[in-house]
């Protein structure tokens, strides 16, 4: 750890890179998670790369759009990444929500991907 | 690599095996296994003859850097590994290695294949050399049968039954044994493998254990007492010879409650006496009592770690058991972090563990008051350029989180009102996020409600707790509903509880009353429904009763 933090670029452009996809074409995503990964969103689990898709495709909004105002990287032993995010967001015509969502990163050969994901709503729009 | 072969016991017998080099050694060795088994020994079985203890019978094992590992994980490791169960002799630590004898050719073979198979915590193979020896010093010098029932007796005089406590304080100059020229030197391994035999067929059930007074200096020999008292809750140490707290870490399988060990150089090594307890605390987390006095309430976590942490696809909402761990931590948690002194909660941190917490504010003015103490560590990567300051913010030394979280205010978690999302299972790690409210309970935004979300990234601790190597968190001001459902605050509302549903109009009149009076909407409301919906007299009403005094200031709106 007491070398350059590599976690930070790392989390920083997967964060990137995901909600770009989310916002574009929410079905792209399954080139992030694995068959191992597990979604826990508000509360639900889904496991495996196709259920996470199907979950995320299936959610009932057209447009959706991100903004983030947090974010917070760390690194697990076992070369893990936790990346924290914390945002508002607006799907369709609703009204802006904010929301948490946490990454776990894991380096599978040369690429990162996430292996467990947690979404939450927040009960309101803060900041 | 340290040359194994300059320990004075192995003795050069035609089966030894002579090399400095590994791969040479490894070569030799295949062929003298070979050889081992075609010779295959005459019907009888490898028992060591008592008496001389020089047989070819005896194996010594050794792991080199085995200092690093717990003993009763590497003995689990190593056991997990072989086809059949072994009994280790004599497990000791010498400079940087761990030894243990065992007796057989089987066995030593078996072990001698384990080599590079086990995996520590850095992913770093343990290499395991095995090597002819003669027998080990509690074999070779064994308490003869006259020796050992005197013995018996003598521990038996000092056994307190309703206790079910033994008092073996300054056993070498008991007079029953110096009478019988009897010298009972628990530094010895022989003797203390006899006491300890004694005791794991006489007293099995022990609770207590006196060893005051007996020139202790390393506890190898007592750290078989695990397996053969694991009952024993009391151990008085005090006046012996330790030098240091990591003597303890050998007998840290025992679930003591009380310990005493003043009177050990050991004491004098620590800065003061609360770093003394804490250390003494990381290695036995259910103790209540040091040196007579009680200690703060542990923090403990009764469910056997090792069965929870699976990875288990067929229940992954998570198991009963791993629910009630992480609750059970988090009360245990909040109540030392809530309590005033977060010094206690070093016991659930390892050396290397990540704190860092994040507000959803990025300069100091923007934020509101309640979280201006929260933005000096506020790490938000998304702003947060300066590279030194992100290094800084991110807590990484257990010495370092615990300064930083004493630092935060002072908080009053509400926990009957947390979310818990348990959102990662690993057979090593657990990962679980907090979603909750606290009070701030000092200073100038006292009372003011903030709402949480934590991480925490745990791994199985020592001794059946959580251990947490994650910890981030982000905080931000409840929102009003938070703040009203938690710690149960009542809401005083004017509305009666019959009340009737506003149609559109009426609500459009109650906003445009407020916002021409300048009244809190249910006052307003109230004014109209007294005056029959009657917009303009109701305006009237309310201009006459302001002119009079009469409506109270609570209910105009507050500038905000």
């Amino acid at each position: 750890m007491g070398d350059k933090p590599v976690w930070e670029p790392i989390g920083s452009s997967f964060i990137q890179h995901y909600y770009q996809l989310f916002g574009n074409d929410r079905t792209q995503l399954s080139a992030v998670y694995i068959d191992a990964s597990c979604l826990t969103w508000e509360g639900q689990q889904f496991q495996g790369k196709a259920a996470i898709v199907e979950k995320l495709s299936s959610l009932p909004f057209q447009k959706i759009q991100h903004s983030l105002m947090v974010q917070d990287h760390q690194p697990i032993p076992d070369s893990f990444i936790i990346s924290m995010v914390v945002g508002q967001l607006k799907a369709d015509e609703d009204p802006i929500m904010g929301f948490h969502q946490m990454f776990l990163l894991k380096n599978i050969q040369v690429a990162w991907v996430c292996t467990d994901d947690m979404f939450r709503l927040a009960l309101h729009n803060f900041g | 690599m340290r040359d194994v072969h300059k320990d004075q016991q192995l003795r050069h017998t035609p089966y030894s095996i002579r090399c400095d080099r590994r791969m040479k050694w490894h070569s030799e060795d295949e062929i003298c296994i070979t050889t081992w088994r075609n010779r295959k020994p005459p019907g009888r079985k490898m028992r060591q003859n008592t008496q001389d203890g020089y047989t070819r019978n005896w194996f010594k094992v050794t792991i080199p850097y085995g200092i690093k590992y717990d003993k009763s994980w590497l003995m689990n490791s190593i056991q997990s590994h072989c086809s059949a169960p072994f009994t280790p002799v004599d497990f000791h630590y010498i400079r940087n290695r761990a030894c243990f004898f065992v007796q057989d050719a089987t066995t030593a073979s078996v072990l001698k294949d384990v080599s590079y198979k086990i995996c520590d915590d850095e992913n770093r193979k343990i290499c395991i050399f095995v090597n002819h020896s003669t027998a080990p010093y509690s074999v070779k010098n064994k308490l003869k049968p006259g020796q050992m029932e005197m013995l018996k007796l003598t521990m038996n005089k000092r056994y307190n039954v309703s206790q079910q406590a033994l008092d073996l304080q300054n056993l070498r100059f008991d007079p029953d044994l110096m009478g019988r020229d009897i010298d009972i030197i628990l530094n010895r391994r022989n003797c203390m493998a006899a006491t300890l035999k004694i005791i794991e067929r006489n007293f099995p059930e022990l609770l207590s254990l006196n060893l005051c007074n007996n020139k202790l200096y390393q506890l190898d020999g007592l750290s078989d007492i695990i397996e053969k008292a694991p009952k024993v809750k009391t151990l008085n140490l005090s006046k012996n010879k330790l030098e240091s707290a990591w003597e303890l870490g050998k007998v840290k399988g025992l679930k003591l409650e009380e310990l005493w060990l003043e009177g050990n150089p050991l004491c004098s090594t620590f800065s003061d006496q609360s770093a003394y307890v804490s250390a003494i605390r990381d290695c036995f987390p259910k103790l209540l009592r040091l040196d007579g006095r009680e200690l703060s309430a542990p923090m403990i976590v009764d469910i056997d770690s090792s069965e929870i942490m699976k990875p288990c696809k067929e229940n992954f909402t998570g198991s009963e058991t791993l629910k009630h761990l992480v609750l059970q931590f988090l009360q245990q948690y909040y109540s030392i972090y809530d309590s005033g002194d977060r010094q206690g909660l070093p016991r659930c941190l390892p050396d290397e563990a990540c704190f860092s917490l994040a507000i959803p504010f990025d300069a100091e003015d923007s934020a509101p008051n309640s979280l201006r103490k929260y933005f000096e560590d506020s790490r938000n990567m998304k702003t947060l350029k300066d590279p030194h300051l992100k290094g800084e913010l991110l807590r990484h030394t257990k010495r370092d989180i615990v300064d930083s979280l004493s630092a935060l205010p002072k908080t009053q978690h509400d926990l009957s009102s947390i979310l818990v999302d348990m959102w990662c299972q690993t057979e090593w790690m657990l990962c679980f996020s907090v979603n909750g409210v606290f009070k701030e309970v000092e200073g100038q935004s006292q009372g003011s409600v903030l709402a949480f979300t934590r991480t925490f990234i745990a791994t199985p601790g020592g001794s059946s707790s959580l251990c947490i190597v994650n910890d981030e968190l982000f905080v931000r001001d409840a929102s009003p509903q938070e703040t009203q459902s938690a710690f149960s605050i009542p809401v005083s509302t004017l509305s009666s509880s019959s009340e009737p549903s506003l149609s559109q109009e009426q609500q459009e009149m109650v906003q445009a009353f407020s916002a021409q009076s300048g009244m809190k909407l249910e006052w307003s409301q109230k004014c109209l429904q007294d005056n029959e919906w009657n917009y303009t007299r109701a305006g009237q009403v309310f201009t006459m009763l302001q002119t009079e005094g009469k409506i109270p200031a609570e209910a105009f709106k507050q500038i905000s």
